[in-house]
């Protein structure tokens, strides 16, 4: 991987398997017309220039190392939508229980553009022009080749976190979901109105209560029956290797870009700590007293 | 008796500082006084000191290697005691309840104070793993067994690397971040045992406080102010967990963390300085991570997500999709949606509700819950990534369910709940489709014994007929072949939605075209236990016509067999449990099956085989002797037994030097000879001898003596057994609950029915290690279904033997003198003899009585007479009476039942006293003449009072026979003769009387021929010498002529030769 061409295109060093509106991401940026720009940029960010970026509010702050001693001072953002546009992006997004729920789960709905559409607004920006910028470099040219550089460092970080978008058009995560359990209680009140009836009798049930006084019933104080469960006779490690939980899923942590190899090297140490432990946990097991 | 406890010492405070630890303590059985409310907890007057308890660990090689003296505030019910002392004034007071202790109706739950060792988690998930994972050692409490058990799941989580590094936030701003090794339960069974380990829990695990001494308070104010609030550093508050799901997860936590942490210093080359401070902080003692608030809070930010998109957050609710099938075909199935408390499945709130709260908390079983809807949709969102088909479902606003169609439903139902499941969703299934083989294609047996068999052979064939049957119902093989053309995997039968899987229909045309014969070994296999297939289909039902079910009712004591009366000869009575048993012998003898008859002490095993025996010879069944082995000890019991009981019997005793040595005397003595007696050790040396005698069969009495299949006498019972032909009798008895103990179980089965365990190393592998080793349960389950058939035990408790059992069992222990105790009996008679006859009348009389105590003496322990003051390492063997009552004892122990042991000499009490006490490495006290009163009162409650107390408790006869209550005791021994019947009738109403709920035995030791004997025929033909010992002390001696004392004392001629 660490060989690999320099290049533009999309998915290929450090990115794996792209989340489409990452890839989207992606994308846009490669509709840059200077490639030349956008290949040095590309080194810039992977021979770690850039030493931080932060996402404070709606915009993104980020410092990189160019020819000068200094570094460059950066800033991103992106229009925001006007208190009047999100409302209409709550209610609709308030509409569909599916968008939400990806969202919760960390996913970008892919048709999330549809919320923004009665507004006439996009979440993503259509164009690279959407994104503004400025950098402190001499350099006269928008996009320069840092603030490029911090574009494809966007692109993991929208992986860490699909709320990023939302929060750099204008609403942080907390606020959207509160705002959309709002909006859903006012449909729900709609809703009770037309229905009449109501739809449930809420009896929530409570047996928690009732299971803590027989818990705490002495005969329960001391005594435990129970034989070992079946599975945990024999310990054997695990031969699954879909099951291997190091592998499964990446560390959603954007990459320092001076560092390219950090990632690897700690999961490689996890693995072969996790290795000899298993083996260590086998022992153990097998060494109890008869 | 201690026994060793382990609770958690969270720190209550949430300051890092504070390492939570595990704490060790031990409590014992002593006289305390009561407390009363005082500013802060009592010393938990039965806990032992930190010094005591490091001591004792160290004695019984218990101790973990770093400890650290502390005290814990320890919450326990405690029983509320009144004081009597100050009648004005009602003063409240409390005595702990201790483990095993009875809980009264009446408890309080009090603080108390209690010493101990603090173990880190890294040392305490060491020295657990050591330990057993079954109760085995009984210094170790059931808590500790639970402790265990959560250490071997850290060990398997470890083994398959289910675990993930994290950052935990402070939670204070004067705490550090830290880095922490944190399970990772992302299967569905794993999650499931967290509950069960919730579920199962002993309280006392989570019910302490650390004890906080002056000076750490100092320090934690000086760290935080806010504390001084509280009156008393350790209030006297009663502590009991409140969460115990997070509290569990958090014990998980620290172990599992504490061993991860352990050897993790990985080179820090190529890592970011964040990866590069968290590596560190994971392999370091404390774990603080040394960066900045922000980097940290942004490394936790992406650990969290990291974990949670591998696991699901465990959090009080779920997502729960319940499927729901179609009344009919054409309709779709529905999938609703749920939130399901984590902490009890059945709990579940539907969607509706969820939506209804809105931005408010819901409770779910007793926990809130903070913006519900939320946690529904993160679950559906989840859902969504791995079951695509809910996405229609999802268009609503707030949806309630969804629809699917049968092909989405079946790949639901198949592949996609389990890795839901493992993701944290709750996926239900209609019962008709998740129960697993119980609604697979399967068939119905009807079987009959055959019209000309009477069920008495195993592998007879019977005759039989099946049919398939599929979610519950009959189905033809044209059914089943029109519904499999339908290529549909669920299927609607006759209402119910069904499942069929293409190997199912192969494997019935298979079974259709080429049905098994089925036998009544089977027959027996098919119907012990649920879950049982028959070339591959699932046995759903099994129906026995009404003769063939009569013999596996027996087979499986589902129903007993017909009593048998005590046949003609036998004298005497037999109880109907008696008459039962005696049925049972007969039954499993039809069968050509060996029995093991393991009735408890006192029911009479002993009658129930003789009047077997008369039952045969009536029967015209007993053409050949039957060898019986048993203990040297008891074949003097046995002969009196048949002697008494089956007198028609011929009995031949082959035992001492001139027993028959050679075939032709062996042959020409066997003649008319039904029951043959030796004990193992003459087996084994004769084996050679006896082996080439047919025997009708054999018995082997006490047969825990084979236990160990390589023994000497083992070895001679599978030789003389080898060769026995036609249908030979095989029986043991042993009062031992012998289908608990797994390693014997399978000796007694190969001398039983050899084909029931197969061989000893199968045996091994399959049964004896899982379950002596792991305590799998499943193993014991199946074990115990193929042996119970050949098992008789009953005891004196079960309801359908409590009515027949007279309150007061009395037994005689009959038993002959040792080669030693003989030749010094005899001399004793011969010099004491000559002396008293040329002793002046006057003085005759305390000459005499010297002999019989003696006599008696000698009786007992030629140790005794010889006036030894310590045992020797011969000591069992010398006396044959000192076997017998071993022998008892240690069924009596093994049924954790309790005894008192009277005798009339206190140099004997000590003597025995040493001995059991070594024999058993546990206190056996003893209460003589020279006890302090204080002493009496404190062993007399400890035996009455101690859960844990001892089982054997020795008195003399004179201080202990009269005004102390000992009702625990069910069983008496007299193990020495006192002349008057009255004098040990008291002894024994020290356990017969009211307070006693069991049934009492009575255990008397006579020697045959000797003095004992004389004694015991006087006391029980009351004869004029008898009345004369017992009216008027010891008169009568002077009466006696030397010829008369001749009799009295010398050795019966009758008794066994050397």
């Amino acid at each position: 991987m660490t060989d690999s061409e320099i290049t533009t295109e999309l998915g290929t060093e450090g990115l794996g398997e792209q989340s489409w509106w990452v890839e989207q991401w992606m994308e846009l940026i490669n509709t840059y017309r200077y490639k030349k720009r956008l290949a040095r940029a590309w080194n810039y960010a992977r021979e770690g220039n850039v030493t931080s970026i932060r996402f404070e509010g709606r915009r993104v702050h980020a410092r990189v190392q160019g020819t000068e001693k200094q570094p460059y001072k950066i800033k991103l953002w992106l229009d925001i939508l006007e208190e009047e546009d999100w409302r209409y992006v709550i209610e609709a997004l308030a509409k569909k229980a599916k968008w939400s729920a990806q969202l919760l789960a960390g996913v970008m709905p892919k048709d999330i553009e549809k919320a923004f559409a009665t507004t006439g607004k996009r979440l993503f920006p259509f164009n690279l022009q959407e994104v503004k910028s400025e950098c402190s470099c001499p350099d006269q040219a928008n996009p320069c080749k840092h603030i490029s550089a911090i574009y494809f460092l966007m692109g993991d970080q929208f992986k860490e976190d699909p709320f990023i978008l939302f929060q750099l058009r204008g609403r942080d995560k907390s606020s959207l979901l509160s705002d959309i359990i709002h909006q859903r209680s006012i449909i729900h009140k709609e809703k009770k109105v037309k229905d009449t009836k109501s739809i449930l009798p809420s009896n929530i049930i409570n047996k928690q209560s009732e299971r803590i006084a027989i818990k705490y019933k002495p005969n329960f104080w001391w005594s435990y029956e129970k034989t070992l469960d079946d599975d945990l006779v024999v310990i054997t490690p695990s031969t699954d290797k879909s099951s291997d939980v190091l592998l499964a899923g990446e560390l959603p942590l954007a990459k320092d870009p001076k560092c390219p190899e950090s990632h690897n090297t700690f999961i490689a140490n996890l693995i072969s700590h996790r290795d000899i432990q298993a083996q260590q946990a086998m022992l153990h097991a097998m060494s109890i007293k008869r | 008796m201690s026994l060793l406890h382990a609770t958690w010492l969270r720190n209550p405070r949430g300051l890092s500082e504070i390492k939570p630890a595990i704490f060790l303590w031990a409590d014992t059985w002593r006289i305390a006084n009561p407390e009363q409310p005082r500013d802060e907890p009592a010393l938990h007057p039965f806990s032992l000191s930190s010094k005591e308890l490091k001591d004792w660990l160290t004695e019984q090689q218990l101790l973990p290697n770093n400890t650290t003296d502390s005290s814990a505030s320890l919450t326990l019910p405690s029983k509320h005691i009144d004081n009597k002392t100050n009648k004005s004034e009602a003063i409240f007071s409390v005595l702990p309840l201790q483990a095993e202790e009875t809980i009264p109706t009446k408890y309080e739950w009090w603080p108390w104070k209690i010493n101990g060792l603090t173990l880190s988690p890294l040392e305490a998930s060491r020295w657990l793993s050591k330990l057993p994972l079954s109760i085995k050692n009984t210094n170790l409490s059931e808590e500790i067994l639970w402790w265990t058990h959560l250490q071997r799941w850290a060990l398997k989580l470890i083994a398959n690397g289910l675990w993930l590094p994290q950052v935990e936030l402070n939670k204070e701003e004067t705490s550090h971040h830290r880095a922490r090794w944190v399970p990772l339960l992302n299967q569905e069974n794993e999650r499931k045992r967290l509950e069960t380990f919730v579920e199962t829990m002993p309280l006392v695990v989570l019910s302490s406080l650390p004890w906080k001494n002056k000076e750490e308070e100092n320090i934690s104010n000086k760290a935080s102010s806010t504390f001084k609030t509280h009156r008393y550093l350790n209030p006297l508050a009663s502590w009991r967990p409140h969460n115990q799901h997070f509290e569990v997860i958090s014990l998980l936590e620290e172990i599992i963390d504490a061993q991860l942490r352990e050897n993790f210093q990985p080179s820090t080359n190529n890592l970011d300085p964040l990866l590069n401070a968290w590596q560190k902080a994971l392999g370091s003692d404390n774990g603080y991570i040394d960066l900045s608030n922000e980097a940290v809070k942004r490394l936790a930010n992406a650990t969290k997500n990291w974990k949670s998109g591998l696991s699901p957050n465990l959090s009080s609710a779920k997502t729960c999709l319940e499927l729901k099938a179609p009344s009919n075909d054409t309709q779709p199935w529905r999938l609703k949606f749920f939130l399901q408390a984590e902490s009890n499945p059945q709990v579940k709130i539907p969607a509706a509700q969820v939506w209804d709260a809105g931005s408010e908390t819901i409770e779910i079983d007793g926990i809130k819950i903070e913006k519900p809807s939320e946690l529904l949709l993160e679950g559906l969102g989840r859902t969504l990534t791995i079951f695509p088909a809910i996405e229609r479902g999802l268009e609503s606003p707030m949806p309630n369910e969804t629809e699917l169609s049968s092909a989405e439903a079946f790949l639901l139902i198949r592949t996609e709940a389990k890795k839901l499941r493992d993701l944290g969703i709750s996926v239900l299934l209609p019962t008709s489709l998740s129960k697993g083989l119980a609604n697979r294609l399967g068939i119905t047996i009807k079987a009959e014994l055959k019209e000309s068999s009477k069920g008495a052979m195993l592998d007879e064939s019977l005759s039989w007929n099946w049919k398939l049957m599929i979610g519950g119902t009959n189905l033809t093989m044209h059914e089943l072949e029109e519904l499999a053309q339908k290529k549909s995997p669920l299927l609607n039968h006759k209402g119910t939605w069904i499942e069929l899987r293409p190997n199912d229909l192969k494997n019935a045309e298979k079974f259709f075209s080429n049905p098994p014969l089925l036998n009544l070994n089977e027959a027996l296999n098919l119907t012990a236990t649920d879950g049982n297939t028959l070339n591959k289909l699932p046995v759903h039902h099994f129906e026995a016509g009404p003769r063939l079910q009569a013999v596996l009712a027996k087979y499986h004591h589902k129903k007993e067999p017909e009593a048998i009366k005590a046949p003609n000869g036998f004298l005497g009575q037999l109880r109907p449990y008696q008459e039962r048993g005696l049925g049972w012998l007969s039954f499993l003898y039809q069968f050509n099956q060996g029995a093991c008859l393991a009735d408890d002490m006192g029911l009479g095993k002993t009658i129930q085989l003789l009047a077997f025996i008369q039952h045969l010879k009536n029967q015209h069944k007993l053409s050949k002797p039957i060898l019986l082995i048993a203990p040297t000890s008891v074949l003097t019991n046995w002969k009196r037994e048949a002697l008494t009981f089956t007198p028609k019997l011929s009995l031949l005793e082959h035992y001492g030097p001139k027993r028959c040595s050679n075939k032709e005397n062996l042959r020409k003595s066997l003649n008319g000879i039904d029951i043959f007696i030796t004990s193992y050790g003459l087996l084994f040396r004769d084996r050679e001898l006896l082996k080439i005698i047919d025997w009708q069969g054999v018995v082997i009495d006490e047969a825990q003596a084979i236990k160990n299949p390589k023994a000497k006498q083992s070895i001679a019972i599978r030789e003389v057994t080898k060769n026995l032909q036609n249908n030979p009798i095989r029986i043991a008895l042993t009062g031992t609950p012998v289908e608990n103990r797994i390693s014997e179980l399978w000796a007694l089965m190969d001398f039983l029915n050899p084909k029931v365990l197969g061989e000893e190393e199968f045996f091994n592998q399959r049964y004896k290690l899982p379950i002596e080793h792991y305590g799998d349960i499943s193993s014991l389950k199946d074990l115990k279904a193929r042996v119970s058939p050949f098992i008789l035990r009953r005891l004196k408790t079960d309801q359908s033997i409590i009515s027949d059992l007279p309150s007061k069992i009395e037994l005689n222990e009959w038993i002959h003198l040792s080669q030693e105790q003989e030749h010094l009996y005899n001399n004793t008679v011969e010099q004491s003899i000559n002396e008293i006859a040329s002793t002046p009348l006057g003085q005759r009389h305390g000459k005499t009585l010297g002999l019989l105590t003696r006599l008696k003496q000698i009786c007992n322990h030629p140790a005794l007479a010889l006036k030894e003051r310590n045992i020797d390492k011969n000591f069992l063997n010398r006396s044959t009476k000192l076997q017998r009552l071993e022998e008892i004892l240690d069924e009596i122990i093994e049924s954790n039942d309790r005894a008192i042991l009277f005798t009339q000499f206190a140099e004997w009490g000590h003597l025995l006293q040493q001995y059991l006490e070594k024999r058993w490495e546990s206190e056996v006290p003893f209460l003589h003449g020279g006890t302090s009163k204080i002493n009496r009162q404190a062993m007399v409650d400890r035996f009455q009072e101690d859960p844990r107390g001892p089982n054997t408790f020795i008195l003399s006869l004179k201080a202990g026979g009269l005004g102390i209550n000992l009702t625990r005791a069910n069983h008496v021994f007299h193990i020495d003769r006192w002349w008057n019947p009255a004098v040990e009738n008291q002894a024994t109403d020290r356990a017969y009387r009211i307070g006693q709920t069991k049934s009492v035995v009575v255990h008397k030791f006579i020697t045959t021929g000797s003095i004992e004997e004389k004694i015991d025929q006087m006391i029980l033909q009351k004869s004029q010498l008898a009345e004369d010992i017992v009216g008027s002390g010891e008169n009568w001696l002077k009466k006696l002529s030397i010829e008369e004392l001749n009799d009295l004392v010398a050795l019966d001629k009758q008794n066994p030769e050397f």
